[in-house]
Parts: structure tokens; sequence; C-alpha cells
């Protein structure tokens, strides 16, 4: 088995060097005392995840789950796959939050693809069943990203206020 | 003729007190189509986690559901032990193997005893009760708790068995194995519950490839993707076993495989309490969480768990992502219902052994 995975993972790198146009970067591979293998890209390209998802369906793959989170320049999106016992966490940078679905390619993508819509207000393009998941259809997509705990707001981290006199009397004290 | 009425069934009442809601098409008393809508119970709990140290997040993950709670903090701890390039000691392997299988054996029961139930035969629901109400006790007296047994750590478990503890857990798993088989000799013959599991609510295997059905509801139709198997951990390489597997898919195929399941649980706990290594139960310390990226999965009683977890190096995750089994068999439901009678929905509703607090988190 130990074999078995390092060499599928070893595969399907290659293959993804022919099917990612704009190419890809192999972050790491995790491998543990059992065999177990995770591998880990990032896609030069976000408009690639469909080629990924082609790959995958190919080799009787399926959607684990997908977690995007939000960065400085929009959104990462890591998507996490199971092909032949291998986690491979396929992750991608969109700073619009507009990305192809891949749930025509890979059926187990639906609800995840739709709860990201939902919480973080990621558009979907081609999602065959795009209906609200876990929000109501009153509430405004992405609602959740703009909330705000009481236990932040009471510490001055709804404003920079309280940074901004902190640097200030800094910088007093530093002359 | 030929109309098509839609009935709306929950947001609260069938087979579990959690709230679903479902737009049941029917033409007459059979079911043409089914639209599903969640959202009720969701907690905002990957929010939550963001805002609490990896310690304190192994009593919160553990707090996602009741069933399948240890599953929550043994998976977080994984991918936790990933990052931080941790290794636990032998004996901690074997006793995450018997918290967990204890569970199993538990949560497969309840499931069959819902079953039971949803039928009508309300005397095999309460025996099937009984049954499983001495491995809530094994929980209250190993772990102190009835289901959130806190029994996983960073590093290891919490608990550790002494001789007097070994022989309790090996008399009390005896003690249930005689009815245990009883109750799956009713379950598989008796007419009433045939008539009422046995090509009800079908998954081809072919589908349940196709929508990534995972757990027993999978095993019910021939596809075997058990992650002790598939992706081992724990002491589960070490132990002499095989994955369940029926071919029926239908209700009765997933109740079966639960009920095979439970024997197999008592098997791999007893296995590993005659071959538990000395040795200590954690690693020495807490260790630092450096900057990275971890996954891990565990096959719940409901099927593959599975956590992301991304660290900055700080003392609190940067984002944490968790999805849980019955998240991907929800779709499944969609394709079992239809050609069945209104009253079989919550007979398959409960075959997929639905868990709302987990898929919502």
């Amino acid at each position: 088995m130990k074999t078995d995975k390092k060499e599928m993972a070893a595969l399907l790198l290659a293959e993804f060097q022919v099917y990612i146009k704009s190419g890809f970067e192999h972050r790491f591979s995790h491998m543990d005392h059992l065999g177990n293998e995770d591998l880990y890209l990032s896609l030069h390209d976000k408009g690639d995840i469909n080629a990924v998802a082609t790959l995958l369906k190919k080799h009787s793959g399926r959607v684990v789950t997908i977690t995007p989170y939000i960065v400085d320049e929009g959104f990462e999106i890591a998507y996490h796959f199971d092909v032949y016992g291998i986690v491979l966490t396929v992750t991608l940078l969109t700073k619009d939050g507009i990305i192809d679905s891949i749930t025509p390619n890979l059926k187990s993508a639906d609800w995840t693809e739709r709860e990201m819509q939902d919480l973080f207000n990621i558009k979907l393009i081609g999602h065959p069943n795009p209906d609200r998941l876990i929000l109501d259809e009153k509430m405004a997509p992405g609602i959740f990203k703009e909330y705000m705990t009481l236990s932040d707001a009471m510490t001055g981290a709804a404003t920079n206020t309280l940074w901004e006199k902190i640097n200030e009397a800094k910088g007093e004290q530093n002359g | 003729m030929g109309e098509i009425y839609k009935v709306p069934v929950g947001p609260i009442h069938i087979a579990l007190e959690e709230p679903v809601y479902f737009k049941v098409h029917v033409h007459g008393e059979t079911i043409e189509n089914v639209d599903i809508l969640s959202g009720f119970v969701h907690r905002g709990m990957e929010a939550l986690v963001l805002r609490r140290n990896f310690l304190q997040n192994m009593i919160i993950t553990e707090r996602t559901c009741s069933l399948c709670s240890n599953n929550h903090p043994f998976t977080y701890i994984m991918a936790v032990e990933k990052i931080a390039g941790v290794r636990i000691p032998p004996r901690a392997e074997y006793l995450r193997v018997i918290a967990d299988e204890v569970k199993r054996a538990a949560s497969h029961l309840f499931n069959v005893s819902m079953l039971a139930h949803l039928v009508g035969f309300h005397s095999l629901m309460t025996q099937t009760m009984e049954t499983r109400e001495v491995l809530q006790d094994v929980k209250e007296s190993i772990w102190g708790n009835r289901m959130d047994l806190g029994a996983n750590t960073i590093g290891g478990v919490k608990y550790d068995l002494d001789k007097e503890q070994i022989r309790y857990l090996i008399r009390q798993l005896k003690l249930i194995k005689k009815p245990i088989r009883e109750l799956t000799a009713i379950y598989r013959d008796n007419k009433i519950v045939r008539a009422r599991t046995e090509g009800v609510g079908v998954l081809s295997k072919e589908d349940t490839i196709r929508l990534g059905v995972v757990g027993p509801t999978a095993r019910g139709s021939g596809v075997n993707n058990d992650i002790r198997v598939v992706s081992p951990y724990a002491a589960y390489d070490k132990l002499n076993w095989d994955v369940v597997l029926e071919d029926g898919c239908d209700v009765r195929a997933r109740a079966l495989v639960r009920l095979r399941e439970v024997f197999q649980a008592i098997d791999l706990a007893e296995q590993c309490l005659k071959s538990l290594p000395d040795g200590p139960v954690t690693t020495k310390g807490f260790p630092r969480i450096p900057k990275g990226e971890g996954v891990a999965r565990t096959e719940a009683p409901r099927g593959e768990l599975f956590f992301y977890v991304k660290s900055n190096g700080s003392t609190k995750p940067e984002r944490m992502k968790w999805r849980v089994p019955t998240y991907l068999n929800w779709e499944a439901l969609k394709l079992m219902m239809p050609g069945n009678k209104i009253a079989d929905i919550s007979v398959i509703f409960n075959s997929i052994d639905p868990c709302i607090s987990c898929t919502e988190r």
C-alpha cells in the first residue's frame, strides 16, 4: 500500500503537467508511517480548476470538501479530493470571487460549492443547482463575512481608532 | 389523474429531533421527487473555532454533535498532529481505537433501533435500546460520560485502562454479543421489518460512487470506501478485520451493514484490549503548532469525517473546515426516495443515519 500511494501520487503529478495549461506549484507532500499520502498543489490560474476536475473524474476521484478563506487579494479556495486513497488539496486564488463550478464534472462538489456561495458570496459559473443551501433566501449572500463578534467589537477591533491612538502614543514615547 | 402535489415534511419531526425540511412531490401515494432545505441549525462553528486556541478546539469540536462526537476531536487532533509532526505512542493508538469502536457500536444500535421504531415494531426498538444501554454504562464507567468521551488529546489520549478496567470492558462487551445476535436475526428475518425495508430506498452502486456517498450507506450498496482501510490510522492496520459490505442497495442492506459492524466494533475493541501495548498514553508536553496545513480523516459511525486545519504559527488556527459524512449522503436521498410511498420517507431518511447538527455545524 505504501508503494502504491507513492506511485499513484507520482503518476498524478505527471498527468497534471499535461492537463494543467497554466502550470501549478507542488507545494509539499505529507506521507505518514502507514503510507498515507497527502498532496498539496497550487494552481497558477483559477481557470484550470475544471482541468483538475476532469482528470480526477478520469481516475474515479471525488470531492471531499472545499475550503474557501479570505486573503488580502481576495479569496483562496482549497479543493480537497480523494483519489486512490490519496488526499489531494488543490488551492487557487480568485481576486474577484468568481470561479467555474466543478459540479458538472464531479457531482460530489454540489453542496460544498453552494455552501461557499452562501457564506462567502463566491459566484459560481455553471453550477447546475445554484440554490441556497444554508442561508434563507431573505438573507444577503456572504452575510457572515460582515459579522463581527461582540468580544471583537468590545476590544476595539471594529475600527482602527484604538490602534491609531496606541501607535501615536508609541511614536511620542519613542521620540 | 396525473396531478403532482407537494407535501411539506419537516422542518420539525421525522425520525430525529433535528430540523430539516423536505418538499416531497407526490403523485397519489408515490414520491416523484424531493427538494431538501437545510440550514436551520447552522451555528457558525467554523468561525467560532478561529477564536479559540488549539487546545480549546478539542472541546468545541466534540460538541459538533453527540452520536459521533468522539470522531470530531479525534480527526481534528490528527490534522493538528500532522502539522506539528507528532507521532503518538503505540498504547495511545490502541486506546483511540477502543474509544471509537465503543462509540460506533452504540451509534449503530441507536440507528437500527430508530428503524424498528419507524416501522412500528416498538418491542424491537426497546430491546435494541436496552442492549445499547450496556454500552452507555461502559462509556460512563470508563470515560465518565454517556456521549462525549473526551478520550483524545493532541499527542495521545486522556485516559488509560488498568487491568481491572480491561477485565470489565471485556466482560461487558461479551455480555451484549448474545442479545445483538438475536436482535440481528429479527432485523434480518422478521416479515414486518423485511416488508418495510427490502427494496425500499434503493441506491445503485454506480450512483453511490458518482455522488461520493460514504459510510454504511455506501457499504450497503457494495462500495468500500471505509477510511480505516483506504487511509488507515491509529491501530487499525495492526488489527485483523475485513470491511463489512452488503449488496442489497436498500434500507435493509444499510441496517444489516450497521448490525454486522456492531459485532465488528466489539471484535476490534476486544483485539485492542487483548494486545494493548505497554507504555505512555501521550507524548511529553504540549507541542508547539507551527505554520502549516494538515488534512485528516477518520471513519465515523456515519462514514468519512474530514478535517482541514491551516495554522499561521499562532496559538489559534487560521482556518478550519470540516466535512461530515451526512453532508455527502443528503443528495443520495433524491435518488433513494422517488418511486417509494409517502410512508417510506422516514424509513429511507433514517437509513442514511442523518446527523443535521453535524452537517450544518
